[in-house]
């Protein structure tokens, strides 16, 4: 198949693919850093307050996926 | 002839597979047209490949058009430097946003007894913004083209 470059340009179709393309890059780099974290011994305390969000969204997030790759988690 | 409600629900779990690989928490529809093209036998999977896009080909302009649109911005997977993070136990079962306007753009073919996959890759080719036809235009693939290919195969298969 030909492949085709398309320049670089700040048309809005190429602004608002950089937004999504963005937050699934943030979305990925999350979930990689929280599970470091958690595989370090932080708490979920401490992971959410260095995310800036609550415990109990970072817990929602990410604790089955953490429990089921085996990772040990600390309460606090 | 597989029943078209059959063949939306085996979709639907392949999309699922495909959206966990790729850590989403939805189905969207660049993971529904993965699945279509790992479904075979069916006249949607037939007309990807005579077009050359096999399940492989789609991922690489998938991963082409998520480093594309990174790079508008300056970053880069590269910016990836942890470990890859472990993936969620179970598929996502939920559709996103993208994956619902692919149910809805086919449903204008018919009613779910009168279609077939092909009208469901007819509601992923209508989209001329997103990541798909974004995709397809980084691969070299006329998206007019296959659309007309797509019509043709379920016209010939109605007959």
């Amino acid at each position: 198949m030909p492949a085709v470059e398309i320049p670089t340009t700040q048309e809005p179709a190429d602004a608002l693919a950089a937004v999504a393309a963005l937050r699934r890059l943030a979305d990925q780099m999350e979930d990689a850093a929280v599970e470091q974290a958690m595989r370090a011994g932080w708490s979920w305390p401490q992971v959410a307050e260095a995310l800036g969000v609550t415990r109990q969204a970072v817990h929602k997030k990410h604790a089955k996926r953490l429990i089921a790759a085996g990772v040990t988690l600390r309460r606090r | 002839m597989v029943m078209f409600h059959k063949y939306v629900r085996t979709l639907i779990d392949e999309g699922g597979d495909e959206a966990q690989q790729d850590g989403s928490s939805t189905i969207e529809a660049q993971h529904l047209l993965l699945g279509m093209a790992a479904l075979e036998g069916t006249d949607a999977h037939r007309t990807l490949l005579a077009a050359g896009l096999d399940r492989q080909a789609i991922r690489d302009a998938l991963d082409r058009e998520y480093e594309h649109s990174l790079s508008v911005a300056g970053f880069s997977t590269a910016a990836l430097t942890l470990p890859r993070a472990s993936v969620e136990p179970k598929r996502p079962t939920q559709l996103g946003a993208s994956a619902k306007l692919v149910f809805e753009r086919s449903f204008k073919y018919g009613t779910p007894k009168h279609l077939r996959p092909g009208h469901l890759l007819l509601g992923i080719l209508e989209a001329s913004v997103g990541t798909v036809p974004r995709a397809l235009k980084l691969a070299g693939v006329s998206r007019g083209e296959l659309m007309a290919r797509v019509l043709d195969s379920v016209a010939s298969e109605a007959d």
